[in-house]
């Protein structure tokens, strides 16, 4: 193995693994405050896609705007979404928000399949995204680049957030104990809608980059990088924020792995195996390879 | 409640008491007449729809009746442990692969799936047989697989076996030489082996069967880990192993819907037993009310009934020129949740249909339950 | 003190499910007062504390707290008018550091100049703090983590601070650590309820004391005029703390 298809795969694992570890993270932030396993999230991917695709089809608005009108409308669902279904569930068991997030996914999708179209709309992406550009003798596309700038400065700032405002200090302690935060006087409310807003604007970002890879947007779209989630999310620790971001790198290095090592023949069986190595990673090590400092308690 | 009754007082081994006990176990008024009442609901809608002799709704019924048995089997392990079994269609997807490999002729399934292993292409049983292979090998697997995961619980569980259902889609979706791959899988060479009356009698030995599930020993220990995980395991219930059981058991009437149903709709894919099927039985189960046979049954019914309703509706609207696909979809997921909001219990209210309990609907009883209902607020009071 | 209690309740009563857990509690805490809660496991002390802080939602009955109505809300809500509880078993954040479970104590508190003065005062009562600022919480010892606590607790400037339990699982030296600083805390004026299962401790510095039993109270009254009636002590103390008394 030489220099160069070591450089080519460490771009792809770490752009790959850049982008699972954003969709993994808007996943942790809600489950981290509210024990929801959110199913709903792959369709605020989704939504963002199509606002993409109606702003870039048919108005004239420079990409940035697009851009940011994309991860605004993520946001919006994002929040709205919790107002609507989730709030009326939070007293109630967790196979009940879980069936309610299961519905609304349900709703979101056909929805899209009603309202727009069932068939894909091809997503228009500014051109010097898919320009390859090459990097000591390795050719990538530029978003491959673009994605992992935009993680290591979204994390950063995250990080910061997190660690440095009152606010992040209260998210952090909300998701160890909710109660007590509570009782400390962080409000309930406002720490549930702000994860379900952090959550959405991850899923904003995802989308421009998940569409800029596939080039289109349609109904079902939101179930694959929600299933990349859900195992990125496994793999880090369901309770811890780093975690997660682990979890998505290992899931694109483990992805990358199979690709090269499976037989042809079963490379079809891909999602199977990580699959089955999700199942194993559950049964034997239930916290993740981080665990985070959750302690059994209900949202009240 | 009920199943606590069914304990024979031991001291009195006589053959009176023994009497006394089958008595008991399948007392009439209180549990043995939900079994009688939904078998005679269902077989008087199937003598009257095979009397009008409408194949259109003869199919429809047929198909419902499928169904049925699929919610019942998922009630089987939902309902008594309390844990959403999301990997549950994927066993019902075992089942009709398995049954429609079994039941096809070797020189069908040459032409039909040339990719086949050869050993399966010789593989060739009855059309009973096959369906019972089919909730064997659906057994079977969940059996190997299961034990580990019983132990999780809460969301990682449900994770787990989300994952699990996406392995066994995956699998079915990709095995060329067993499923025809993504491919779809024709049943070629036979008639419809599963009429309405085959659904109908799988249907009635099914409701028996999960009926007297939940009353026997077995599901009361696994209602009692429901209720209360740590106090069950302190009187000495193995939870895990109590749970494995009913997830097996639940499996394999999961294979067996299965089998009838590849034989009924005569070809499947892998995606037929995947996101949109699990909403649909998840959707008769929380509607209907997930903790008792009779929420399985009614759920079903009026979902079915729901669904025929708006697709007619869909089919009208589409056809005056308004794009409606999809809408039906849309209305029962908004109904799940209105149930989920206000009536958790679902239209049972997690209550067997039984025959005290239509007495007490009755004029005649309505006073003696106005009675109970008041001395029991005199209790609260008091 | 003054006519208008600090908190009042009347006739509450709270259920966990079908369970009864109080059957109509009646007290009330006055300004710089300081109130014990006692009796054995199980008679509903922690259960008052969280029906007061709104963790538990009554059944029937009414708090009063700063002479309004406060049935039923929220903590959080609860927080701001001026409650602060540090609950059972600590309940640090534990990947917080010290500093950072105090600013939650703070929620809401705008991080000025009065803040960072009242940070300095809380160091003087507890100097560890100082030392382990930070530190995450999860590594603290038992002891420094029941500081923290009611550090914690104390940060918001409440006007009733409640205390469940502070001296559960520390060793004597520790107890007597916390019994002393919460006579400081006293003798600063700050109004205190205490839910103590040490319950000869707790009466010894108490200025009222309620005696609690399955749900209900038993006695209320002076601690002088409860030890008095060596009965009762022994009956409702529990052995090791009734028996020498």
């Amino acid at each position: 193995m030489n220099a160069e298809i070591l450089l080519e795969f460490a771009i792809n694992v770490l752009s790959m693994g850049s982008l699972y570890a954003l969709i993994s993270l808007g996943l942790v932030f809600v489950f981290g405050i509210c024990q929801l396993v959110n199913y709903a999230y792959g369709e605020f991917i989704t939504v963002s896609a199509y606002v993409l695709y109606f702003l870039g089809a048919f108005t004239s608005l420079p990409w940035p705007v697009v851009f940011l009108l994309g991860i605004a409308s993520g946001v919006a669902v994002g929040f709205l979404s919790e107002l609507v279904a989730f709030r009326a569930f939070r007293e109630r068991s967790l196979d009940a928000l879980l069936v309610t997030s299961f519905a609304v996914s349900v709703i979101l999708q056909r929805l899209f399949q009603l309202g727009i179209s069932p068939r894909s709309k091809a997503v228009p992406i500014p051109a010097f995204f898919n320009m390859n550009i090459q990097i000591l003798g390795v050719i990538t596309p530029l978003r491959n680049l673009l994605i992992i700038g935009t993680t290591v400065v979204l994390l950063t700032a995250l990080v910061l957030i997190m660690k440095y405002t009152t606010l992040g200090v209260a998210m952090r302690g909300a998701s160890e104990n909710f109660v007590t935060a509570r009782l400390m006087g962080v409000p309930a409310n406002l720490m549930i809608s702000v994860a379900f807003i952090i959550s959405g604007f991850l899923a904003g970002v995802v989308a421009i980059f998940w569409s800029a890879r596939t080039g289109s947007v349609e109904p079902m779209m939101g179930a694959t990088p929600l299933l990349i989630g859900f195992i990125a999310v496994v793999i880090g620790g369901m309770h811890s924020l780093p975690g997660s971001v682990v979890g998505g790198f290992v899931y694109a290095l483990i992805a990358n792995v199979l690709s090269l090592t499976l037989p042809s023949s079963l490379l079809s069986f891909r999602d199977a195996f990580m699959f089955a190595i999700v199942i194993a990673f559950l049964v034997l090590k239930p916290e993740g390879l981080l665990r985070g400092n959750y302690q059994e308690e209900r949202v009240g | 409640m009920n199943s606590a009754k069914s304990f024979s007082p031991k001291q009195e081994s006589n053959k009176r008491s023994a009497v006394r006990d089958f008595i008991e176990y399948f007392d009439f008024t209180r549990k043995s007449s939900t079994v009688v009442f939904l078998i005679f609901i269902l077989t008087a809608i199937g003598f009257f729809i095979w009397w009008l002799n409408i194949p259109f709704i003869e199919d429809i019924f047929t198909a419902a009746t499928i169904t049925l048995i699929m919610t019942l089997g998922f009630q089987l392990y939902m309902g008594n442990s309390g844990i959403l079994n999301w990997s549950y269609v994927g066993y019902v997807g075992i089942g009709a692969f398995t049954s429609a490999i079994f039941s096809m002729t070797p020189a069908v399934k040459a032409m039909q799936i040339p990719t086949m292993y050869p050993f399966l292409i010789n593989l060739h049983l009855p059309f009973p047989l096959a369906l019972a292979a089919g909730a064997v090998v659906a057994m079977i697997v969940a059996a190997i697989v299961a034990w580990p995961m019983m132990r999780l619980s809460d969301a990682v569980g449900a994770i787990t076996q989300f994952a699990l259902l996406i392995v066994i889609n995956v699998m079915l979706s990709q095995w060329s030489q067993v499923t025809n791959g993504p491919r779809t899988f024709t049943l070629g060479g036979t008639q419809r082996l599963t009429t309405l009356w085959v659904a109908l009698g799988v249907a009635v030995l099914v409701i028996i069967a999960v009926y007297y599930f939940k009353e026997s020993s077995l599901g009361l220990k696994l209602r009692a880990t429901r209720d209360d995980r740590h106090a069950a395991r302190s009187s000495g219930i193995n939870f895990v192993a109590v749970r494995y059981f009913g997830y097996v058991i639940s499996a394999c009437i999961g294979g067996l819907a299965g089998g009838l149903y590849s034989h009924y709709i005569l070809s499947i894919t892998a995606s037929s037993f995947y996101m949109s099927e699990l909403f649909l039985i998840l959707s008769m189960l929380v509607i209907g009310g997930s903790m008792s046979v009779s929420g399985a049954f009614f759920g079903t019914l009026l979902v079915t009934l729901l669904r025929q309703g708006l697709r007619q509706a869909e089919l009208f609207l589409t056809r005056s020129g308004f794009e409606a696909s999809g809408s039906t979809e849309i209305v029962v997921a908004i109904m799940m949740i209105i149930f989920l909001v206000w009536q958790a219990d679902g239209i049972t209210g997690g209550r067997e249909l039984t025959w005290q309990s239509i007495k007490r609907r009755l004029p005649s009883g309505s006073k003696k339950r106005d009675k109970m209902i008041k001395n029991k607020k005199q209790e609260e009071e008091a | 003190m003054t006519n208008n209690p600090v908190l009042e309740i009347s006739d509450l009563y709270v259920a966990y499910g079908s369970i009864q857990a109080l059957h109509g509690i009646c007290m009330e805490v006055h300004q710089g007062e300081l109130v014990s809660i006692c009796g054995v496991n199980g008679a509903g002390k922690s259960t008052v504390l969280k029906a007061i802080a709104g963790v538990l939602k009554p059944r029937s009955g009414s708090i009063r707290f700063k002479g309004k109505d406060v049935t039923g809300s929220k903590p959080e809500h609860l927080h701001k008018l001026g409650m602060a509880l540090v609950p059972e078993g600590r309940e640090i954040f534990p990947s917080l550091t010290v500093e950072e479970n105090l600013r939650i104590g703070a929620f809401g508190r705008r991080l000025d100049k009065s803040y960072a003065a009242d940070l300095e005062d809380l160091f003087t009562l507890f100097p560890i703090l100082k030392e382990r600022y930070h530190q995450a919480g999860g590594l603290l010892s038992g002891g420094e983590q029941q500081m923290l606590a009611i550090a914690r607790g104390l940060i918001s400037n409440p006007d009733l601070l409640m205390m469940d339990e502070p001296s559960l699982g520390l060793s004597p030296a520790l107890v007597d650590q916390i019994f002393e600083l919460i006579i400081e805390l006293k003798s600063r004026g700050i109004t205190i309820l205490l839910v103590e299962q040490n319950a000869q401790r707790a009466l010894g510095i108490a200025d009222r004391a309620y005696l609690l039993s399955n749900g209900k109270i038993e006695y209320s009254g002076r601690p002088q005029d409860l030890e008095g009636s060596v009965d009762i002590t022994s009956v409702y103390l529990g052995g090791q703390n009734g028996g020498d008394v």
